[in-house]
């Protein structure tokens, strides 16, 4: 079993291993030719299905193994990320799968260069950029200190057959999809709804209410409506002018048929561009905590699109942006990176 | 009935304020030395492993000192032991700051108060600000004996030194919640700053088992790099990364002076009339790896020369007991347990002093938010106090009676505070 890459993306694999820890400690990876594949089932919230291309966040990448060159193995999202940050400002990083004392763990190796005048680990935000300061090193000691900092993140490999049985839900097609605004405005209200919720659980009697019952919903015309509702208040913000992304017939059964019947086209039919029709709504309640959570996605910098099963479920995918210049807006299959399967509560 | 007298420059006073925030780490009690030329803080902490000792030039670290013991002729000396907190309660963050911003100060006026006539014995701390605003401040103090760690640099023949900055940058890659640093000097012209815990080995355990980080330095980037290669010698890395953190506050070097695994191991660094000295224990070899205790012998005789010069110049009277040795079976055990029990008890203030800061504040903005926290409120008037709550309408001389807003006082609070809303009618 080997598995060996240098890391080309660093900050993209920090801030992917950043945002997934927010949902869960452990996550399932699985190291395959073709893609790298990040999979959080947490006992109670929100699912994560990550697929990346390898040449997202690796170069020069092998891996070997008994079970078709596949390694499925149980990483702890903190350490990993922690790690990661250790190799911000690296002039190379390379990852690979080892034993020490029986044990397997990744061990990043980490090359840093550091002029002898810059004393910091990570970049800040006035780091100097080497040519500048250039002249001063020799003046302190004779110019770049390397230093190769050495993380060893502990993990399971997990068996073949461990594995086997996981796969990523199948749900039935959306009846709203649309692409969410930037999420860290998103964020920044739902997080304010939530307060303001538990702030009104907290002085009720007996509140063990934990759960803040955020309920999310979205037309088919570019709406976006959050709210909250508690016994002593409602509260909701609404965002028009968002877009519906078109459906590509070649990727949804039944080609144009399939779109014609597709329950999106039905729900186009309802509502109104200004959110205030009552009609044409697709709503799934979810916890506020859970949603806050997934938030953190946001980070990639990707853009966004939520799927609404009426009452049922809410799926967000999450494209990264790609930086080989292709017309932003078309969305492949190619460039999902990520699906959150967010739980809604029942009833 | 002793007299001690000395004043501060905010620059000083505010060194006070980082020293003891880096004792703070070590130990709930610091104990204060004064003799008729120098000033001492000194602490030891609850395993006994660590001993920290900063001593303040009376010359050269005030502005003007003046002690004289009540006995004990020259050699006389004043001890006492005070809270870390209490003191530091009185020596803030940001008593010097060029603006002038709050918290600033102009000068800092210490006296002891310990005097038969006197009802009470007190530690007085005068903080003279701007504006002409004298903020006084008396501490409770205990009459106790210092102790002191005694260090043989003649036998520590291991030693570098490096700028503190750099130091600080290696700690900043190690993990959290890690126990142990193991500082190995490579054949290969390499030093290695390994930082690990002790194995915690079950089943799905292994998981939770914190980063092993290993930082390979070439000597040649160390100021000065003697030591015997292949030797391991192990501290702990909270202790380190504490004191590095204070080196850096200082801007200058750090020294490290060691013999072998087991024997004490001592940092020096200082300036401007503050010298720091931290003595620590160490464990035996990370990894088994059998070592010599002799140093090779041109090396030897090169630091020994060193040391002796270092020696004469050095600081005057050290006749005070060395802390017990422990049996070398139960140290690391012991280290293992305190390293475990102060990792559990919360230290927020670690958090601001890492270099991540800009990082951080970054991806805090997508960090999914902490509800439990009752200190972050909602996002207007955080402040408003549990009186104003009591209030539950707009007028201040509210003619709803208080048994009726008892009941309602659980609510969330108004938005803003009555006298605030005022100027709207």
């Amino acid at each position: 079993m080997r598995f060996k890459a240098s890391i080309q993306n660093i900050t993209t694999f920090t801030k992917l291993t950043a945002s997934l820890n927010s949902l869960g400690p452990l996550a399932w990876v699985k190291l395959s030719d073709d893609q790298v594949c990040f999979t959080i089932i947490p006992e109670q919230g929100t699912q994560v299905w990550a697929a990346l291309s390898i040449d997202t966040i690796f170069e020069t990448y092998t891996v070997q193994s008994a079970a078709n060159n596949v390694i499925n193995l149980e990483v702890p999202l903190g350490p990993l990320n922690r790690a990661l940050k250790s190799a911000l400002n690296a002039t190379s990083a390379q990852i690979r799968l080892t034993k020490k004392d029986s044990m397997p763990l990744l061990a990043l190796t980490i090359v840093t260069t550091s002029s002898s005048n810059s004393y910091s680990a990570f970049p800040t935000g006035a780091s100097n950029d080497g040519g500048l300061d250039a002249p001063f090193d020799d003046s302190f000691g004779g110019g770049n200190r390397e230093t190769i900092i050495t993380q060893e993140v502990p993990v399971r490999v997990l068996a073949p057959d461990t594995v086997a049985g996981l796969h990523e839900p199948q749900c039935r097609e959306p009846d709203v999809h649309i692409i969410l605004p930037p999420l860290l405005q998103l964020k920044s209200i739902s997080d304010r709804f939530t307060k303001l919720a538990l702030a009104g659980a907290r002085s009720g009697p007996g509140s063990t209410a934990s759960r803040t019952r955020l309920e999310m919903a979205a037309n088919m015309h570019g709406c976006l409506k959050m709210s909250i509702k508690t016994d002593a208040m409602s509260i909701s913000s609404v965002w028009t002018d968002l877009s519906n992304p078109e459906l590509d017939p070649g990727q949804v059964a039944g080609g144009e048929i399939g779109i014609s019947e597709h329950p999106s086209t039905r729900m186009k039919l309802l509502g109104s561009a200004d959110g205030r029709s009552e009609e044409g709504w697709a709503s799934v309640r979810i916890d506020g905590r859970d949603w806050g959570k997934v938030m953190s996605v946001g980070r990639l910098g990707g853009r966004v699109i939520a799927c609404f099963c009426h009452e049922h479920a809410l799926i967000l995918y999450v494209y990264l942006p790609s930086d080989n210049g292709e017309d932003e807006s078309v969305l492949t299959v190619r460039d999902l990176a990520l699906a959150f399967l967010i739980t809604p509560l029942n009833n | 009935m002793v007299i001690l007298n000395f004043t501060l420059t905010p620059e000083a006073a505010s060194k006070i304020h980082d020293l003891l925030v880096c004792l703070g780490k070590f130990s709930d009690t610091v104990a204060i030395e004064a003799r008729r030329d120098k000033f001492a803080f000194t602490a030891l902490n609850s395993s006994k492993s660590a001993y920290a000792a900063l001593t303040l030039d009376g010359k050269h670290f005030f502005s003007s000192y003046e002690c004289i013991p009540s006995h004990g002729g020259p050699d006389g000396r004043f001890t006492c032991s005070m809270y870390t907190k209490a003191l530091l309660s009185v020596f803030k963050g940001r008593l010097y700051d060029p603006l002038g911003r709050d918290g600033a100060i102009d000068r800092c006026e210490v006296t002891v108060q310990e005097r038969a006539d006197e009802t009470q014995c007190r530690f007085i701390v005068k903080m003279v600000c701007n504006q002409g605003v004298i903020k006084t401040y008396k501490l409770t103090y205990e009459a106790v004996e210092v102790m002191h760690a005694l260090f043989d640099r003649n036998v520590a023949k291991n030693r570098w030194s490096m700028h503190a900055s750099a130091m600080k940058e290696y700690t900043e890659y190690f993990g959290t919640k890690t126990e142990m640093l193991d500082i190995f000097a490579g054949e290969d012209g390499r030093a290695v700053f390994k930082s690990y815990t002790e194995k915690i080995s079950n089943g799905k355990e292994i998981l939770k088992h914190p980063l092993v980080t290993a930082v390979a330095v070439n000597t040649s980037d160390f100021e000065e790099f003697n030591v015997q290669p292949g030797l391991h010698i192990i501290i702990s890395v909270k202790d380190f990364k504490a004191i590095v953190a204070h080196a850096d506050t200082l801007k200058t070097s750090l020294k490290a002076f060691y013999s072998h695994p087991t024997r004490p191991l001592q940092f020096s660094y200082g300036c401007d009339g503050l010298l720091c000295e931290f003595t620590l224990m160490t464990s035996g070899e990370y990894n088994g790896a059998t070592m010599t205790p002799t140093p090779a012998p041109q090396i030897a005789s090169r630091a020994n020369s060193r040391a002796q010069s270092a020696a004469t110049e050095n600081r005057s009277v050290r006749s005070e007991m060395p802390p017990p040795v422990e049996p070398a079976s139960r140290r690391s055990e012991r280290r293992r347990i305190s390293g475990q029990k102060r990792a559990a008890s919360p230290k927020p203030q670690a958090d601001h002093e890492s270099l991540f800061v800009n990082q951080e504040e970054e991806d805090a903005r997508w960090e999914p938010v902490d509800y439990t926290n009752e200190e972050e409120t909602l996002g207007w008037d955080a402040s408003a106090d549990r009186d104003a709550a009591n209030f539950p309408t707009f007028r201040d001389t509210g003619s709803f009676s208080r048994q009726e807003t008892t009941d309602s006082n659980e609510g969330i609070a108004p938005s803003q505070r009555v006298s605030q809303i005022k100027g709207l009618w």
